[in-house]
C-alpha cells in the first residue's frame, strides 16, 4: 500500500521534504505547553529535536526571554511553522 | 580539518556537545530552571550538571485580591543528574543575547 | 485477523485527503484546519494555509499559519473540512465569538 511518504507527486510534501526545505530559515516552533519560540532554524533531527539561533521565547504572545543558541527537545514540539503569523485573541 | 568537523553544528545534539564543560541553562517541565556546568549528557538529554543553581517558579492567586503572586525559590546543588524526559530547552548562557 | 481486500486502511484514508482541507483535533483544547500536503508513518503532517484554534486561560485564540509540520504525537482525530463546517457550530455555541471567522 502507499503511504504518503512514498508519493512523488508535485503537490505532495512529506514531513521529510518539509524539514529539508526549512533549514536556515526563520521559523516559529510551538510547544505543547503553548509557548512559542521564534528564531532561525539551525538544524533538526528525526525526533524533532531542534537547534535554533537568535531565539525568542513568547508566552501568551509576550516576549519572555532571548537565547543566542537554543536546543529544544523534540517531544515538547507541537508544530514547526515557516510563516510570519498573524494572530488575534477572542473575547473570553 | 578535524577540529572544524568538531566545531560545526550538523544535528541538534551537536549544540549540546559543544557546551560540554561550559555553564548551560536548562529549562525543565513544571517551571524549573537550572544553571550549571555540563559534565556529561547522552542522546536522551540525561545530563550530569555541577555547581547547579536551581530555581522553581510558582504562581499563587491571592484569596482576597485575586492577584497573581509569582514566587521564585532558589537553591544550589553541587552535583545533579537530570533525567532527559523533563528537559524542554537547553541553552549555553554565555552566548545568550 | 482476517484480511478483507476491500477494507480501507486508516493511512489510506488519510492519503486520500492529500490536497484537500482537513480538520485535526488534538489532545487538549486545540484544533487545526488546513490543506494536507503530506504525512509520514507517525502521521506527522505537513499542512498549508492553517488556522489554529486554541482555548487558553486568557481566552480563545486564533492563529493563521502559512505552512507547518504538525507533530503526530498529539493528534486525536482527523476529519474533513465539511465536518468542521457542520459540527463546529454545534460544539461552540456561538462561533461568532471567534475573532477571525474561519476561511475556506
Amino acid at each position: 500500500m502507499s503511504i504518503g511518504g512514498e508519493k512523488g507527486s508535485a503537490s505532495t510534501k512529506t514531513p521529510a521534504d518539509f524539514l529539508k526545505s526549512i533549514r536556515g530559515r526563520p521559523v516559529v516552533v510551538k510547544l505543547n505547553s503553548g509557548v512559542d519560540y521564534r528564531g532561525i532554524l539551525a538544524c533538526l533531527d528525526g525526533y524533532m529535536n531542534i537547534a535554533m539561533e537568535q531565539t525568542e521565547e513568547y508566552v501568551n504572545g509576550q516576549l519572555k526571554n532571548k537565547y543566542g543558541d537554543a536546543f529544544i527537545r523534540g517531544n515538547n514540539v507541537l508544530y514547526i511553522s515557516t510563516s510570519k503569523r498573524t494572530l488575534a485573541e477572542g473575547s473570553s | 580539518m578535524a577540529t572544524e568537523e568538531e566545531s560545526t553544528v550538523k544535528e541538534p545534539l551537536d549544540l549540546i556537545r559543544l557546551s560540554l564543560d561550559e555553564r548551560i541553562y536548562v529549562k525543565l517541565r513544571s517551571d524549573r530552571e537550572l544553571r550549571g556546568k555540563l559534565h556529561a549528557y547522552d542522546q536522551h538529554l540525561n545530563m550530569i550538571l555541577g555547581d547547579v543553581e536551581e530555581s522553581v517558579t510558582t504562581v499563587e492567586i491571592d484569596d482576597e485580591t485575586y492577584e497573581e503572586i509569582v514566587r521564585t525559590s532558589r537553591r544550589t546543588v553541587p552535583f545533579l543528574f537530570v533525567r532527559g524526559d523533563g528537559v524542554i530547552l537547553v541553552s549555553p548562557p554565555l552566548r545568550t543575547v | 485477523m482476517a484480511t478483507n481486500p476491500s477494507q480501507l486502511l486508516p493511512s489510506e484514508l488519510i492519503d486520500r485527503c492529500i490536497g484537500s482541507k482537513i480538520w485535526v483535533i488534538m489532545k487538549g483544547d486545540k484544533e487545526l484546519v488546513g490543506t494536507l500536503r503530506g504525512f509520514d508513518v507517525y502521521v506527522n503532517m505537513v499542512l498549508e494555509d492553517v488556522t489554529e484554534y486554541e482555548i487558553t486561560a486568557e481566552g480563545r485564540r486564533i492563529t493563521k499559519l502559512d505552512q507547518i509540520l504538525l507533530n503526530g504525537n498529539n493528534i486525536a482525530i482527523v476529519s474533513d473540512n465539511h465536518s468542521f463546517n457542520v459540527y463546529m457550530p454545534l460544539f461552540r455555541e456561538v462561533t461568532s465569538l471567534w475573532t477571525i471567522s474561519q476561511t475556506n
